[in-house]
């Protein structure tokens, strides 16, 4: 104990988390058997998820990239298709709708979780202090979270309706006429948009919570007396420990955001929703390459846009990566501003 | 032994002279919620509720509601009457709708959360060759996008017959890149490294330290990931869909897809519908609610 | 439906072991204990083609065979996709699978994931059929994909209440004399118009400018976005720029309700009596009655369509190639589609046949509906599919339709000028197209 012992707070236990924890050095240990067990017990407990995906994820994976490399039409087969190299990723490439659907992604994607991320921050400092019926509390933010996308978009639907939905009726109230929130880019990104931050604020919340949880306080004694003020640590101190949590949360927020479907296909309706309203308005990458699959027929251009979608997904988590790195230097400046004070 | 109790018991006294200024409560203030933080939170669960409150006002109206203005925003009297409706269409097959996603969504959860511990477990506290790699892969899995593999995974599930059964839609979803993920993440930070290095001076195996000392440690964690893996399989919509092409034997998610697709849109019906698909997960939810956020705090006592 | 009784309360008490056996029961072709192998014949449909009492007569008639109908009651869309999963998978389709015309089309290229219903002698019955709605389901080279069901036979419903509101006739002779053209039918629009401000004179644009388009092709050209050599024909094609242009001029005089079509908006359009007519198939009576419930009864009746007849919809029934039983599915295929199977199914479901002998029988001919005002309907909708001149759609109809269908909403929901959506129609049309 004596690492955690150490009075400064950059070394306490609640701030080794994340990927730099050593790990323990094998043990001298008893026979054969032991030795087998500490060097090859990992593989064994790693296994389930390398077999069940191997199986039912990775292999689709690599009949898709297959696919996404031929003129695969609805009816074809390996023999039958005509390999056109990365002919399809080309002509997506040069393809306006393809990246209307981009750009549609990426709005909803940043009007999402931005906002959510940040209130969730918010909700999750409040939730972490001494409150009446705090457990009530939590559970309320957290309610929203076991809807279903289907049962979420059928509410919203009905409440976004431009006739005789309750936003514009109480918009009404206040002389704003009735918006058809379904017709144009941005109100159709606000309405879907509020659907996901509805869903997902008090579920990251308490997972912000969770992590607040396992900051010892004693480091905010320590900088309380230093005359901080509340928001001030909030700013300067929980949310660079928060680091780690804050990492798997924009991540999970991307991977989930990017791949955006349900909510803007139920919402959009109509004849077809695939397309995402009159003007693609609302059309997803998702929904964009349901429409190649669904619409087309093109099974090869549907696997080509998959993979383009998995694609801009790396590219956003490393760059949501690098971007809450920087966190680490704000972390930087307060352990180096503790050490001055000290 | 708590860390917490190392930690505090050898936090050094700050000097004197400032404690002095400051005053003791100056860090105690920082855990008193002030009347702009029950504001703030109370808009947020009332925020939270209130759709929830709407689905069930349209769901205890007549079918007019829906078009009335202003909006109806109080219950009405017709909850029976829409849940009979909703129970008598055929076509939705609605009760079985819910055993199935009942009878899915807790073997995989059951699944997900052994799997994903016992994995983050190893990543989290076990040395091995190709750790990072594994995890990284394990992540770079988890941007994968289901729709991705839909059509292999089809023919897959067809050969093997399984399509239009149950185990279709629980097979590809047993192990969770998430949950590895998330059970790494806490495990690292929750459970000491001292108490994985007694136990394996004590002798025990690796899985019985696993067992034995650091699943109770993830019990927080464990509440948390079986409550999510529980809800979104509950909720799972795109996969079944294709899976269970067999009308007669939905999931909960598909029979409400029935009826608000179906071809005549009775919507006091679909609310009621839609009300009656939450209410499983409320009443887990208030079950086990406590007990999963009483954990959260538990956890953050023994880390 | 009636067969589901038993099912509810015992899947409510069996839990998991019923719904396990019923699911293996549903998809399990177990082979015959008697003499004649004993198969199971799945009829893949959506909405409802009312053939509960021909599944049972053919039943009774080939007891080695077991029809199982899957997806009643479910929508096009939902039935579309799942169906292109299957044919995608090559595996999983029913032995017969409902197509809608416009979904027939763009498989007419896709033949070979079909039988050719030509093999099993569908081609002496062309016969049985309304010239153009046999051609629909035949590929060029004489490959007969699917058998016609129903059509979409054109009317103009209204709502007799609206009408008398605005001051104008409600009798359906003298409404239908309002409108011989569509110039009539925009005036009396702007009648209606200046005295009901709160209400459309029709749903939106799009439905009507298909009926519209349809007809001006079959006066014209004959064909609408392709013509038969399958060069794209969208900014050549009159018809096509003089629809859009009439759908403009609808527009411009205000008429829409605005209420795009399967939306919630638009069901609850029915409901509010948003809009005082409707461009309405046979099959929208039905919708109509549902949709309106109870309390639209006697508030509706049907007139004839301006500029003659016209169709919107109206499906095929195909066998897929994936089927293990293709000939005894063909069988049941030309059964269902008989004049008789289509005469049940009117009288059942109200589809209008697409056969000739089943639109000449007096229980089609002499039918009224009395939710429309005791309208004959039989009447009304079988004049129309008569008199309509065959048009040609090419393959990809579908997708083009679509882009200039969301080039006019741009327009009535006022994203984009006229001109400017036109040019974008051409253009997502010509790209829809490749």
């Amino acid at each position: 104990m004596t690492v955690q012992s150490s009075t400064r707070p950059e070394v306490a236990p609640g701030h080794r988390r994340g990927g730099s924890t050593p790990p323990t050095e094998p043990q001298r240990s008893k026979g054969v058997l032991g030795r087998l067990d500490i060097k090859y017990s990992p593989y064994l407990y790693i296994a389930p998820f390398f077999v069940v995906f191997g199986i039912f994820g990775l292999w689709p994976l690599i009949y898709t990239l297959r696919m996404s490399l031929y003129d695969w039409d609805l009816g074809s087969t390996v023999e039958t298709a005509k390999f056109v190299g990365f002919d399809n990723f080309a002509m997506f490439l040069g393809d306006s709708d393809f990246w209307n659907s981009v750009v549609n992604t990426i709005a909803m994607f940043l009007m999402s979780t931005i906002p959510q991320l940040i209130l969730a921050l918010i909700l999750a400092n409040a939730l972490n202090k001494r409150l009446r019926g705090r457990t009530l509390l939590r559970m309320g933010v957290l309610i929203p979270n076991i809807t279903s996308v289907a049962a979420v978009s059928i509410v919203f639907t009905q409440l976004y309706n431009r006739d005789f939905g309750l936003i514009n009726w109480v918009l009404g109230l206040f002389g704003v006429d009735a918006i058809d929130w379904t017709a144009r880019s941005w109100s159709s990104w606000v309405a879907i948009s509020s659907m996901v931050d509805w869903r997902w604020t008090g579920y990251n919340a308490l997972i912000f919570l969770a992590a607040m949880q396992s900051i010892p306080r004693d480091i905010y004694e320590s900088a309380s007396i230093d005359g901080a003020s509340g928001w001030r640590q909030f700013w300067t101190m929980t949310v660079p420990m928060l680091r780690p949590t804050i990492i798997f949360v924009t991540i999970i927020s991307t991977i989930g955001g990017l791949q955006l479907y349900g909510e803007p296909l139920l919402f959009t309706g109509g004849g077809n929703p695939l397309l995402g309203g009159s003007d693609r308005q609302s059309q997803t990458v998702t929904m964009f390459l349901m429409e190649q699959f669904y619409m087309k027929f093109e099974l090869g251009r549907a696997a080509t846009v998959a993979w383009l979608l998995f694609i801009l997904i790396m590219i956003f988590s490393i760059i949501n990566f690098l971007f809450t790195r920087s966190l680490r230097s704000a972390d930087g400046k307060v352990k180096q501003k503790k050490g001055a004070s000290r | 032994m708590t860390a917490t109790a190392v930690r505090t018991g050898t936090t050094p006294a700050p000097a004197p002279k400032r404690r002095r200024r400051k005053g003791g409560g100056a860090a105690e203030r920082l855990w008193q919620a002030s009347p702009l933080t029950y504001v703030t939170l109370l808009a947020a669960v009332a925020l939270s509720m209130f759709p929830l409150y709407y689905m069930f006002v349209i769901a205890t109206r007549t079918n007019d509601a829906i078009g009335q203005t202003p909006p109806p925003v109080t219950p009405g009297g017709e909850i029976g009457g829409n849940v009979d409706r909703l129970l008598g269409n055929e076509s939705a097959a609605f009760m079985t709708g819910l055993v199935n996603s009942a009878i899915v969504a807790t073997v995989v959860t059951v699944f997900v959360v052994f799997f994903s511990s016992l994995a983050g477990f190893a990543f989290a506290k076990l040395r091995f060759k190709g750790r990072n790699g594994m995890m990284l892969a394990i992540l770079i899995t988890m941007m994968v996008p289901t729709q991705l593999g839909i059509v292999p995974l089809y023919q897959m599930m067809y050969e093997w017959d399984l399509h239009n059964k149950l185990p279709s839609i629980i097979l590809p979803f047993l192990v969770s890149g998430f949950g590895v993920f998330m059970m790494r993440q806490y495990a690292s930070q929750a459970v000491p490294d001292e108490l994985i290095e007694a136990a394996r001076m004590d002798g025990c195996s690796t899985f019985r330290t696993y067992w034995n000392v650091v699943l109770p440690g993830l019990r927080p964690a464990i509440a948390v990931l079986g409550l999510f893996t529980f809800m979104e399989q509950w909720n799972s919509f795109l996969w079944p869909q294709i899976a269970l092409g067999d009308p007669t034997n939905p999931t909960v998610q598909l029979s409400l897809q029935r009826l608000s697709q179906g071809y005549y849109n009775d919507y006091s019906q679909v609310f009621a519908g839609t009300l009656l698909s939450v209410v499983p997960l409320l009443v887990i939810f208030i079950i086990f609610g406590r007990q999963i956020i009483g954990g959260i705090m538990e956890g953050a006592v023994k880390a | 439906m009636s067969t589901n009784m038993r099912r509810r309360s015992f899947a409510a008490i069996a839990l998991a072991a019923a719904v396990t056996l019923g699911a293996a029961a549903c998809s399990s072709e177990e082979p015959g204990t008697g003499t004649t192998e004993q198969i199971t014949l799945n009829v893949d449909v959506f909405g409802n083609f009312g053939y509960e009492e021909l599944y049972k007569q053919y039943m009774a008639e080939h007891p080695n065979v077991k029809i199982v109908e899957r997806g009643t009651g479910s929508q096009l869309d939902a039935h579309n996709q799942q169906l292109t999963q299957r044919l995608a998978a090559g595996a999983g389709a029913g032995d017969i699978v409902a197509l809608e015309e416009g979904v027939i089309i763009s498989y007419l290229d896709k033949a070979n994931l079909f039988t050719d219903l030509g093999e099993y002698g569908a081609k002496d019955l062309a016969g049985n059929f309304i010239p153009w709605k046999f051609q629909q389901g035949t590929t060029a080279d004489g490959k007969i994909l699917g058998l016609g069901t129903d059509v979409g036979s054109m009317a103009m419903c209204y709502r007799t209440d609206l009408f008398k509101k605005a001051g104008l006739p409600t009798d359906r002779a003298a409404v239908s004399a309002l409108w011989p053209t569509w110039d009539d039918y925009i005036k009396t629009g702007q009648t209606f118009k200046s005295k009901v401000k709160d209400a459309g004179f029709i749903d939106a644009v799009t439905n009507t400018y298909n009926t519209i388009l349809m007809q001006k092709a079959g006066q014209g050209a004959g064909y609408t976005y392709f013509d038969k050599s399958g060069a794209m024909t969208i900014d050549t094609n009159p018809a096509v720029k003089d629809s859009y242009d009439l759908a403009v001029k609808i527009l411009d005089a205000g008429l829409s309700a605005k209420l795009q079509a399967w939306t919630q908006e638009w069901n609850n359009g029915f409901k509010q009596a948003q809009f005082a007519t409707i461009a309405c198939p046979a099959w929208m009576t039905g919708y109509i009655t549902e949709q309106n419930g109870a309390d639209g009864k006697g508030k509706w009746d049907i007139a004839a369509a301006p500029g003659g007849g016209g169709n919107w919809g109206g499906s095929f029934l195909a066998v897929p190639k994936q089927s293990k039983h293709a000939k005894e599915a063909a069988e049941l295929v030309k059964f269902l589609t008989n004049p008789a199977g289509q005469t049940a199914s009117f009288k059942s479901k109200g589809n209008l046949p697409s056969s000739p002998q089943a639109l000449a029988d007096p229980a089609v001919k002499a039918a009224v509906n009395e939710y429309f005002s005791n309208a004959p309907t039989g009447d009304i909708f079988a004049k129309g599919a008569l008199d309509l001149k065959p048009v040609y759609l090419g393959a990809k109809n579908a997708p083009v339709r679509t882009a200039v269908e969301n080039a006019l909403r741009t327009v009535e929901q006022g994203t984009k000028k006229s001109a400017d959506a036109w040019t974008a129609a051409v253009t997502d049309g010509k790209k829809a197209a490749q």
